[in-house]
């Protein structure tokens, strides 16, 4: 059971990584990509230039200009537990700290120089800076201060030579169109600096002095950004924070917690958000499986111990019938006739708590004569219909196995020699056919589960209830990258838990199954 | 193929039979096949015939949707200045080239799968079904391409150029049917000679390429170039100036009236609009009441059916082709192939599949969101069940003796796995389609529900989701009409399904005796 567990466990990360991948290709490759809501959101009342500044920044913020496979890559290497190279630093707040990543060289410098350095002899320089930095012995206090100072700085300079490259790409558009290469420029006008490489420049157009007389401006911005970066590294070598996780070969692998990273709108940590998600999901199914399983099973063992009667036809249409009822109708239906005012009114219409209830005592309470409702009541008040509509469906599936399974049974040998033998009917049906039909009863759960667990997307939608569907949707809505990886584990996780967790009850249940 | 008995042997009436005869081989009722018998079976259950005849009566209004429900007059009598009277019939002019082929072709498919000869190979029901499957996909195949070719020089995003040679070839006489004319007769070459060598005869595939090219050939160079839609004949018929004959539903689903948003049913259109009782408008109703846009529910509702419809059968049929093959695969060859195949199937299982359908109707800008682009998705998205039923079923048959001797003769793969080993392991796939149809249509309706079905299209899951108002106010008819619709259409598939899988399952029928 051991090794069976482990191997399913272990079984389980590359099912994790493919979803993952194949949810994150799937947003990529669609047209506007990731972070397709970024660039409109940046887009109000501004010059075409500056939101082609602002856009750049952005994406070099979220590492959007990489190809979508080394984004992904990029983000496996962030929650993998296990880390190579280099550890980051925790800084205050827990926010992880990495090292500065590379500065792109900027577009097309052949053309105007031998290194894009310049006269800037970095190698020499950062040497000296790191001298400076790490050398002296400076106190805890001092080396965060400069890091504080160094990090500022080099935010600074990064963002205005990426703005600068931005401006720089456009003259570039221009530039490429003016020598009949339109295809080399993308619909924003900023040219596709990899189209252009082949290309042997023109320097007498027009086009191209203009080039020219932005290429110092570029050139400088790219100077000071690499000397801040350099800066900025020497300053993180110089540990200001105590290093993050814990090391298992000191300076070549340690194992840290996932970083899920922050959201693209809001900047809220990822994880944190799931934390407050992921509660709300669980609850509703929870609650809803219990209430599953004492209904349907009852309703099962009387269809079938009442063959043939109109009991067990009217329940077989009844089961079938719910069955078939689609979610989304149930809850509109229920939302529309149960909860809205016009009609019964009896339930919430939204949310999970009544908006005072933070107030609220845990439990109901008479206070002055007057009941009040309490937290934990309220909270079932709201969770009522949602958990109605998420219930019904596996219900009817439910039922319907049992009594599949009773009557399989019954036709067993077994059970005819317990007739023949004199047992009574009652401890036929409890004794024997019951607990034999169990089983297949359990393996339902990995029928039921995903079901479910899709289901209450719809049903967080309809109700606006904040759980995992529905922030799985504002993710998508906003094509967020980190918000949509996270998610995605999160429901593959919880899904292919809940199906393991089924296979070990199952071996509990039946000696005869072994998994070894 | 059922054994056949001699002729002579067989009696007229079977049930004055004598064990004597009987043993002498009098009177032996011919068996039925496999899925003959099954059918009959399914048959004998009330509650699967009327789920039968729900479904047939679904197929026949969204066969005829255009033409039972459109804002169109069947007849306009114009009165012209000059005093003369001009009759025209505008839902003529505005029925897509799509409408036209499916009215016309698949009452042709219908007779001819009726008319099949009971006897003889490859004239039977089943070869005239699969004849009929492929025309019907040719056709699909030369509307689309034409469609894309028309597109291409009218759309929004078309370059300059693409527009202007569009125009100008608008204007030259008969471009339309040429292009067609000359697309059908390359395409129908091509097609007899390798697309369709798995239709026994050569006639048989002349014969089905021959009408399906000239279906979809008349019918979209008839309609090359749509004209706008405009539905101007009540102030027409408010003026005196022309008079009209509507169908039955005579509301198109999207011709929109926004000051009659949300209209109860039964809501009278001349009441609605406050024209004067003697005004020569015709009365209409809208029989089930409007939408949040002021479009009639039951004209949508009947033009809905044939979406849902077509997108429960042809992603189902998506997903159990790539489910079949790769099920096929896995289970013949087992050990490395199926270990990397099934962690594919794996991996689509993790989460729930509404999760990753969600995902991929919601990345896709809404103008691309079209019905074939949803029926691709949710075929690619649910061909895992398929893939794990044919996988156990071939797990068994692969060390069986047939397949074995099947593999000694030195049969190609292709052989083996699809002529020999397919027959024999379908039939839980296949019992498993109609559910999968059920399941379809529900996902159909939810992704349009949340705003991600099919763009510009009436849909039931659309209806729907604007029952409720943004005011918080919830329209009743748009919630029971299109719901039931959804409920029945789900349920008949299931219960279709269910009587199937009784009739074929050998361990329930021990159950059931």
């Amino acid at each position: 059971m051991g090794t069976y567990l482990l191997r399913r466990i272990l079984l389980m990360v590359p099912t994790l990584i493919g979803i993952t991948f194949l949810v994150f290709m799937l947003v990529a490759l669609a047209p506007g990509g990731i972070g397709a809501g970024l660039s409109q959101s940046a887009g109000a009342m501004q010059s075409q230039t500056a939101v082609a500044q602002t856009k750049a920044r952005l994406e070099d913020r979220y590492g959007l200009d990489d190809a979508p496979p080394v984004q992904y890559a990029r983000w496996l290497g962030r929650i993998s537990p296990i880390k190579f190279g280099a550890r980051d630093l925790a800084g205050p707040g827990g926010v992880l700290i990495r090292s500065p990543k590379p500065i792109k060289d900027p577009p097309m410098w052949q053309w105007f120089t031998d290194s894009p350095l310049g006269s800037l002899a970095t190698p020499l320089v950062a040497a000296e800076r790191y001298e400076s930095m790490v050398g002296a012995n400076l106190s805890e206090d001092d080396r965060q201060e400069r890091f504080r100072e160094a990090e500022r700085r080099y935010a600074d300079a990064r963002a205005a030579y990426i703005g600068e490259v931005a401006t720089f790409k456009e003259t570039l558009g221009e530039y490429a169109r003016g020598v009949g290469m339109p295809n080399a420029v993308d619909k924003n006008g900023q040219a596709k600096p990899r189209l252009l490489s082949k290309h042997t420049p023109d320097k007498s157009s027009a086009a191209f002095v203009k080039l020219a007389a932005q290429w110092p401006r570029v050139q400088a911005a790219y100077q000071a950004a690499q000397v801040t970066r350099t800066d900025m590294l020497a300053a993180f070598k110089s540990d200001p924070y105590p290093k993050a996780g814990l090391p298992v070969i000191p300076g070549v692998m340690s194992l840290t917690k996932p970083d899920f990273g922050v959201t693209f709108t809001g900047s809220q940590p990822v994880i944190e958000l799931i934390a407050k998600r992921l509660p709300v999901t669980l609850l509703i199914n929870l609650v809803a499986f219990p209430i599953i399983y004492l209904i349907a099973i009852p309703g099962g063992m009387i269809a079938a111990t009442k063959r043939g009667s109109i009991l067990d036809v009217g329940l077989g249409a009844l089961f079938i019938a719910m069955w078939s009822f689609p979610v989304v109708l149930a809850g509109v239906l229920a939302i529309g006739f149960l909860a809205s005012k016009e009609y019964l009114g009896a339930f919430p219409v939204s949310g999970l708590h009544d908006n005072a209830a933070d107030s609220m005592h845990f439990l109901p309470q008479r206070t002055d004569g007057v009941l009040e409702r309490g937290w934990v009541l309220d909270t079932v008040w709201h969770i009522c219909l949602p958990v109605l509509c998420l219930v019904y469906g596996g219900f009817a599936i439910l039922s319907k196995q049992c009594r599949a399974a009773m009557l399989d049974n019954f036709s067993a040998d077994y059970v005819r020699t317990a007739k023949a033998k004199g047992v009574a009917t009652r401890d036929v049906v409890f004794r024997h056919v019951f607990r034999n039909s169990l089983l297949p009863l359990i393996t339902m759960f990995v029928t039921i589960f995903p079901a479910m667990l899709a289901g209450s997307v719809v049903i967080e939608k309809i109700f606006t209830v904040p759980g995992m569907g529905s922030l799985m949707l504002e993710a998508i809505a906003n094509r967020d990258r980190e918000l949509l990886l996270a998610n995605t584990l999160m429901i593959a996780a919880v899904n292919l838990l809940a199906l393991l967790l089924a296979d070990i009850m199952y071996a509990l249940a039946d000696p005869r199954v072994t998994y070894d | 193929m059922p054994p056949t008995t001699p002729q002579s042997l067989r009696t007229q009436s079977a049930e004055a039979v004598t064990g004597v005869q009987l043993m002498q081989g009098i009177g032996i009722m011919e068996a039925k096949g496999f899925w003959a018998d099954a059918w009959s079976q399914v048959l004998k259950r009330k509650m699967a015939v009327a789920a039968l005849i729900w479904l047939g009566f679904l197929a026949a209004l969204a066969l005829l949707a255009p033409f039972l429900a459109s804002g169109h007059p069947i007849t306009l009598t114009e009165r012209l200045a000059d005093g003369s009277t001009r009759v025209s019939h505008p839902i003529l002019e505005y029925i897509k080239s799509t409408d036209m082929i499916l009215v016309i072709g698949v009452p042709i498919a219908i007779i001819y799968i009726l008319l099949a000869p009971k006897s003889g190979r490859g004239s039977g029901r089943a070869a005239r079904i699969g004849a009929c499957i492929v025309g019907a996909l040719l056709t699909l195949a030369i509307v689309v391409i034409c469609n894309v070719i028309q597109g291409a020089g009218s759309g929004r995003d078309a370059p300059a150029w693409a527009k202007s040679l569009g125009h100008r070839l608008g204007e030259v006489k008969y471009f339309g049917p040429v292009v067609s004319g000359a697309l059908y007769v390359t395409l129908g070459v091509f097609l007899v000679g390798c697309f369709l060598p798995f239709l026994p005869h050569l006639r048989t595939r002349i014969l089905v390429t021959l009408i399906a090219c000239l279906l979809a050939g008349s019918a979209t160079s008839f309609k090359w170039v749509r004209p706008l839609e405009r539905f101007d004949y009540t102030q027409r018929e408010a003026s005196g100036e022309a008079t009209a004959t509507y169908t039955l539903v005579p509301w198109s689903p999207n011709q929109r009236f926004s000051e009659l948003d949300r209209q109860p049913p039964l809501t009278s259109f001349k009441d609605a609009m406050k024209f004067p009782t003697d005004s020569p408008v015709k009365p209409r109703t809208f029989v089930l009441g409007t939408d949040g846009l002021g479009q009639d529910v039951l004209s949508q509702m009947m033009h809905a059916a044939r979406l849902s419809i077509s997108i429960g059968i042809v992603s189902t049929g998506i997903a159990v082709l790539i489910g079949v093959t790769l099920g096929a695969l896995m289970g013949y060859f087992g050990g490395f192939v199926d270990l990397l195949l099934f962690r594919v199937v794996e991996i689509f299982m993790a989460v729930p599949l509404l999760f990753l359908l969600i995902v991929a109707a919601a990345v896709l800008p809404p103008e691309m969101r079209s019905t074939y682009v949803m029926m691709a998705i949710i075929g690619c998205f649910t061909w895992t069940g398929a893939a794990r039923f044919t996988r156990a079923e071939f797990m068994k048959l692969r060390s069986q003796d047939f397949v074995q001797s099947a593999r000694a003769v030195g049969l190609p793969l292709r052989a083996i796995l699809f002529k020999h080993m397919l027959p024999n392991g379908v039939t839980p796939v296949l019992v498993d389609a109609s559910f999968s149809i059920a399941a379809a249509i529900t996902i159909e309706a939810t992704l349009s529900f949340l705003g991600l079905g099919p763009a510009d299209q009436a849909s039931w899951g659309k209806l729907l989701s604007s029952a409720q108002t943004s005011e918080g106010l919830f329209k009743w008819w748009l919630a029971v009409f299109p719901g039931l619709a959804i409920f029945l259409s789900v349920l008949s598939y299931n219960i279709v399904g269910e009587a199937l899988r009784d009739a074929i399952d050998p361990k329930l029928k021990k159950a059931r005796v």
